[in-house]
């Protein structure tokens, strides 16, 4: 579907057909996309937010464009809740520090899952350190789903927030968020929802979520590196400080003191990443000319496709088998080493990762030191899976 | 040859199946963990040192066929060497792998030399230097290592 749009799709790699599946780690982008960035500096290049010049107002107005994009992807309620930031990492980092920190003091506790990437455990851990509070963990079992029996204990009245992975990038489960924000809401406790895995696959609603937070990474939904969205509501984010400070974050400087901008500038520090902003707006508005419900849709079709495909491979054993979940697989081969298996069918001209995918306790849930894994996109087809299978076999005739 | 089928020449699958001095031995005076952990990669070894001389050289832990190929050689050609020596071998190895240098073969290495292929799969001199850097810790007295 729309392979023609992705040119990143159309090249050789070891005289081989590229069969892309490491869109977990990071997609390939439309040609509109990378339109979008080149129209910005080839005709619009300028500061934005502050020039008086018709470049500054243009590309002003095209950034601020891409926002609005983006709330309309998200269905937020105004563009003016998303703080464009540098992806979900910088997201998570910002809450932690100018919402969560605040709120919490020795021996409070952070909620998150063992699901969750790097990303959304250092941060808090840091706060951890900082404040005192303690980290807690919502289990999970064999197949990589959450295990939600003991959630009522989980959140008790000492969890002052819960941070949760809405889409694994390790194993593609699906969580139940909605659910999961609904016990935390009845208790009060405010929650954020990593989205990076989740707007690259399926239709995101903030307000059917209610969620307090999303995060939206733009490089995993065919966007630019370095761009992504916080999602925030309105109240919260006007009654937090700012991140950063420096240019644009202010109303008025005095030596003396300073008045912060009105949100989203409060937390839009110095010169914005204004390509990479515009053109995620780009990815926003492309994913949504295709339908996020036509590319979900081809996302199950070919899941259930490589799930059959991949059960073949004799010595395969896939990891994360969730009920609900989006086509990535993570799987190990007996006797050949996750990292051979990468080296050699990229030689095939396929592309994979393999290691922990940046979810070391997955890992060690599993007793594995870390695993292969393909990802598809909704533009990856069935002949792309049958390479997939067919150099794993190769790579096994290889280890005989 | 393709480029593949020359890094997993049957030398190399070969220790990687069988793997020579592998296993935690019974005694040891000196040990270092190299551990990867982006790419999954733990080399133990397991060293005896008398008299300035590498008396026994073993591993153990589980790693990419490169990784392990590359320790069960090292292990072979370690055994017996005073640590002056090693410390040559080592040198020699470090240039061995370097993608600059175009000598493909050291005579000090012997078998050690099956992994000059090595070098054209940048990703992968990490795992085959690996060992080598974990020796290197124990001789020095560190408990670990990485070359990621
Ligand atoms: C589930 C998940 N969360 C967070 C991140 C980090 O996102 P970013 O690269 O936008 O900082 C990733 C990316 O690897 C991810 O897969």
């Amino acid at each position: 579907m729309m392979r023609h749009e992705f040119p990143g799709l159309q090249q050789q790699v070891h005289g081989k057909p590229l069969v892309y599946l490491d869109n977990a780690a990071t997609a390939q982008r439309p040609q509109a996309v990378l339109d979008a960035i080149n129209n910005y500096y080839l005709k619009h290049n300028a500061n934005i937010h502050r020039g008086v010049h018709s470049l500054s107002e243009s590309a002003t107005e095209l950034y601020e464009q891409a926002r609005n994009s983006l709330a309309r992807l998200i269905n937020a309620p105004s563009e003016k809740d998303l703080i464009f930031v540098r992806g979900c990492t910088e997201g998570v980092n910002l809450v932690a520090q100018t919402f969560v920190r605040s709120r919490v003091k020795a021996g409070d506790e952070i909620l998150i899952s063992h699901l969750e990437h790097h990303s959304n455990i250092v941060p808090w851990q840091i706060l951890c350190e900082q404040t005192g509070a303690k980290l807690k963990v919502i289990p999970m079992n064999q197949q990589g789903e959450l295990v939600l029996d003991d959630l009522d204990q989980l959140l008790n009245e000492r969890t002052k927030f819960m941070s949760v992975v809405h889409v694994s990038n390790a194993l593609g489960t699906i969580n139940p968020v909605k659910k999961l924000i609904a016990a935390a809401h009845a208790k009060d406790i405010p929650v954020l929802i990593d989205g990076a895995q989740a707007t690259p696959h399926i239709k995101v609603d903030v307000q059917d979520l209610d969620c307090d937070f999303y995060t939206v990474s733009g490089h995993k939904m065919y966007g630019p590196t370095g761009s992504g969205i916080l999602y925030g509501k309105s109240e919260h984010l006007s009654a937090m400080p700012p991140y950063h400070g420096g240019g644009e974050m202010i109303s008025k400087v005095t030596f003396e003191s300073t008045v912060y901008n009105a949100v989203p500038a409060k937390f839009e520090a110095g010169t914005p990443n204004i390509a990479g902003g515009i053109g995620l707006g780009a990815a926003a508005e492309f994913m949504m000319t295709v339908g996020m419900d036509k590319i979900a849709e081809r996302d199950q079709v070919l899941k259930v496709y490589a799930e059959q495909a991949l059960s073949e491979v004799p010595g395969l054993r896939l990891v994360g088998t969730a009920t609900n979940k989006s086509p990535v697989f993570s799987f190990v081969i007996d006797g050949i080493h996750a990292h051979d298996i990468g080296t050699i069918i990229d030689h095939h001209g396929v592309a994979i990762r393999t290691g922990h995918h940046c979810t070391m306790p997955i890992f060690q849930f599993y007793g594995l030191a870390g695993s292969c894994r393909a990802s598809l996109a909704f533009y990856n087809t069935e002949q792309e899976v049958d390479v997939l299978v067919e150099s794993l076999l190769k790579a096994k005739a290889m280890f005989q | 040859m393709s480029e593949l089928n020359k890094l997993y020449k049957k030398a190399v699958l070969a220790h990687n199946k069988n793997p020579h001095n592998y296993g935690k031995p019974e005694t040891w005076t000196h040990h270092a963990e190299g551990l990867n952990a982006i790419c999954g990669d733990l080399v133990e070894v397991y060293l005896t040192i008398a008299d300035d001389r590498l008396v026994a050289v073993n591993f153990a832990g589980e790693s990419c066929a490169i990784a392990m190929a590359s320790a069960s050689m090292m292990t072979e050609l370690s055994t017996g060497l005073t640590l002056q020596d090693w410390q040559n071998r080592f040198n020699l190895f470090k240039q061995l792998m370097d993608p600059n240098n175009e000598q493909v073969s050291y005579d000090e290495l012997g078998e050690v030399n099956t992994l000059i292929t090595v070098k054209k799969f940048p990703s992968r001199i990490k795992s085959a230097t690996l060992c080598w850097y974990a020796v290197d810790a124990a001789i020095k007295g560190q408990s670990s290592t990485t070359t990621e």
